[in-house]
């Protein structure tokens, strides 16, 4: 079970993009963190794993406290929370084949990693992994050759290779088209009834209906909702997107 | 000059100021004024900028024709000043007034002292001596048949002292012989050369004790060539080259100049020539200079981009200002040229290649330094965040997130700079840099246009050659 517990983050520029934020998430959840663009929900995502760290709060991840971690249990952490990305975060000039074994770096053997040799093993899962998100045969192309749903398999199959507990998902189909969009909330959709918990932010309610076992929202870095999709009626949308947004947000839906 | 008035101050604006603000002097003050001091006209009536940039251009083109002290151009600020006037009468009356006349006088004048200050004279490019230094060009002289060399050569001294020995030399059957034995400079010497190849052509050539070679045909620029009779005889009136002295330490003391005597014959094939070689060579090694130069470059490079990456630098004050100094260092160093640092570094470590070297790497670590920094600001974090995310620890993050990042572009500038540096090694070698541009200006310098033609054609190749390969490689990395 994951805990989070008052977190606040304020940026040293002074935003303060986080505000005493506390919710717990199940093992197994489908977790959805919704909110207008700047309400903090990268920044929450982003806390879990400590890419950010946090002014104040504290992370309980089964018991164990992320925030207070040092850098090498921290690590051992991280490799177990794999992390989804809205511009998927490829490292463009690598093949993709680099890209899903770097996955794998919690878990390597440091000098050999470093010298780009890795066992027969871990080829083996990162083919499977690329396997399991349908594009095996594109291992040796360059990332960038590759179009943007396809990339994204790619940063899914990365976060495989982790062999993870809990995945973050930080807007992960903001740049797809809607086809593509359920293509790959449906591959998180898959892993999450294996056993892997994911909390995913999203932006379009739909999504949110077909994915979410679970909603939080954010607003100006508060918590203003948590509950199921289907709680989320016209007045709890006012309360979340404002007033302004109503008829955008409706139009999408 | 004239043309910068018109940008301060385009005739559009001018009418549309008019429109605004009606001017609140009369037409004859205003010409009064402006007579007195051009542009005030149009100051007073409001015309701000006009009446400024009349003014400055005026100033500039009095400055430029008293200058150039020429009376054949005092008529152009006259006339500008005259116009001023009239233009002020109108600008009062708030008519509209272009420009055109002054900006055409102000155009004509620099044009025509332009064309005086740069002695530009058709007339001088002579169509013979065109052809004379042209025509040899067209046979590079790279290779050349094989042939061997009959050699012979007699000792003279000049000027004469005292104990001259006799100016004779017996060689393998030949005999050369001068009269007299010693001979002021640019006095006549008769030669004489026996027992070589009969019938045959021979070159005479005067060697100094030196070293230096002096030709003997012509007005001491061209090759003496002469026919052995069917004995195998030659004999031959030369004067004593006025240059036979040059370079030496005492011009009174008496030493032995030689006079060659060479016959060459074809024996079948083709070998590289002396020049070609020393061209290949020189082509060596100023692709090495550029080479090594940038290797130096790069040691250096790397570490100083770091410190002028704007993104890595930006965290604190104290970075921030190590950034601001290593750019600003940088972009002083790169804006000069390599070729001036060059003069510098032969004035350092003298004359020759390392020097060259020590130049084109100064300008190539600000130049590189400066690419480098610019990919490393360009450095994507978005899959560094990703990386770290999956527990990599630091260098992991470095080699999986960062290297794969900025390689391949560091690689491209690099080669890039290198095929820069490999152009700019043949200047910096006129100035004694070594390599191939030292010996172009040698061989301009001794006017051998067949190899001063090979040199071309080598730099043409190398640059050709790397521009494609540079090009490829490049297009393959980024
Ligand atoms: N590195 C940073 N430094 C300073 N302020 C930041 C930084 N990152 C985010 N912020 C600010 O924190 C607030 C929350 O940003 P965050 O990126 O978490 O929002 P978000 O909900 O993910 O928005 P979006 O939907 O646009 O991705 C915003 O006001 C943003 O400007
Ligand atoms: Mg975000």
């Amino acid at each position: 079970m994951l805990r989070i517990q008052n977190l606040s983050k304020t940026y040293p520029s002074g935003t303060q993009a986080l505000k005493n934020v506390s919710f717990d998430v199940q093992d197994g959840e489908f977790m959805v963190v919704i909110g207008l663009s700047g309400s903090g929900k990268s920044t929450l995502l982003r806390c879990i794993n400590r890419l950010i760290d946090p002014t104040e709060g504290k992370i309980l991840w089964d018991d164990v406290d992320i925030t207070a971690a040092p850098p090498a249990e921290l690590r051992q952490i991280r490799r177990k929370i794999g992390m989804v990305f809205q511009q998927f975060n490829l490292v463009k000039r690598s093949s993709v084949m680099t890209n899903v074994l770097s996955g794998r770096l919690g878990y390597a053997n440091p000098w050999m990693s470093l010298i780009g040799l890795w066992s027969a093993d871990e080829k083996k899962r990162a083919i499977d992994a690329l396997d399991r998100v349908g594009i095996a045969d594109k291992a040796g192309e360059r990332a960038d050759a590759l179009s943007g749903g396809q990339q994204q398999r790619v940063g899914v199959a990365r976060a495989l290779m982790q062999e993870p507990k809990l995945i973050l998902a930080d807007e992960p189909v903001a740049s797809l088209d809607p086809v593509l969009s359920h293509s790959i909330l449906q591959y998180l959709e898959q892993l999450n009834k294996e056993g892997i918990t994911v909390i995913c932010s999203l932006h379009f309610l739909d999504l949110v209906h077909r994915y979410a076992t679970r909603v939080v929202a954010l607003k100006d870095g508060v918590i203003v909702f948590e509950g199921s999709a289907q709680e989320i009626d016209r007045a709890k949308f006012k309360e979340i997107y404002g007033e302004e947004a109503q008829e955008v947000r409706a139009a999408s839906l | 000059m004239a043309r910068k008035r018109r940008k301060s101050a385009p005739p559009a604006c001018e009418t549309a100021m008019t429109a605004s603000s009606k001017p609140t002097i009369s037409a004859l003050p205003a010409a009064l004024l402006s007579a007195l001091l051009p542009g005030l006209g149009q100051f007073s009536a409001r015309q701000r900028y006009r009446g400024v940039s009349i003014f400055i251009g005026f100033l500039i083109l009095t400055m430029m024709t008293l200058w150039y002290a020429d009376p054949r151009w005092y008529f152009s600020p006259v006339l500008v000043w005259l116009w001023n006037i009239w233009d002020a009468a109108r600008q009062a009356r708030s008519q509209k007034n272009g420009f055109l006349l002054p900006v055409l006088v102000g155009l004509i004048a620099a044009y025509g002292i332009g064309w005086q200050v740069l002695q530009i004279d058709f007339s001088t490019a002579d169509m013979n001596r065109a052809t004379h230094i042209l025509r040899p060009m067209l046979r590079p002289d790279f290779i050349q048949e094989r042939r061997e060399t009959n050699e012979m050569w007699v000792e003279i001294f000049v000027p004469c002292g005292t104990d001259v020995p006799t100016a004779r030399h017996e060689m393998d059957g030949k005999v050369a012989i001068a009269t007299p034995d010693c001979a002021a400079v640019l006095e006549t010497v008769i030669v004489n050369v026996s027992g070589m190849w009969p019938n045959a052509e021979t070159e005479i050539l005067w060697e100094t004790p030196i070293g230096n070679a002096r030709m003997l045909g012509g007005n001491e620029d061209a090759m003496l060539v002469q026919n052995t009779d069917e004995n195998g005889s030659l004999t031959v009136l030369i004067h004593v080259p006025s240059l036979a002295l040059a370079g030496a330490p005492d011009p009174t003391l008496s030493l032995g100049h030689r006079v060659y005597f060479n016959q060459h014959r074809p024996i079948g094939g083709y070998e590289l020539s002396f020049v070609g070689g020393e061209v290949l060579k020189g082509a060596l090694v100023t692709i090495a200079m550029a080479l090594m130069a940038t290797l130096f470059a790069i040691i250096l490079a790397i570490p100083i981009s770091f410190l002028a990456a704007r993104n890595l630098m930006s965290g604190n004050p104290v970075t921030m200002a190590v950034y601001v100094v290593v750019r600003t260092l940088l972009n002083i160093l790169r804006s000069i040229e390599a070729l001036i640092i060059a003069f510098i570094f032969v004035k350092i470590v003298g004359l020759g290649p390392f020097a060259g070297m020590l130049a084109l790497a100064f300008h190539s670590v600000a130049a590189l330094a400066k690419l480098y920094s610019e990919v490393i600001e360009g450095i994507d974090p978005g899959p560094i965040e990703a990386i770290r995310a999956t527990g990599a620890n630091w260098v992991q993050v470095v080699r999986y997130g960062v290297i794969p990042q900025i390689v391949p572009p560091f690689t491209a500038f690099t080669i890039y700079r290198w095929d820069i540096n490999v152009r700019s090694a043949t200047i910096v070698g006129f100035v004694g840099g070594g390599g191939i541009g030292f010996l172009l200006i040698e061989l301009i310098r001794i006017s051998d246009m067949r190899g001063v033609s090979a040199v071309f054609i080598t730099i043409a190749v190398i640059v050709i050659a790397l521009d494609y390969f540079s090009a490829k490689v490049r297009e393959r990395l980024v």
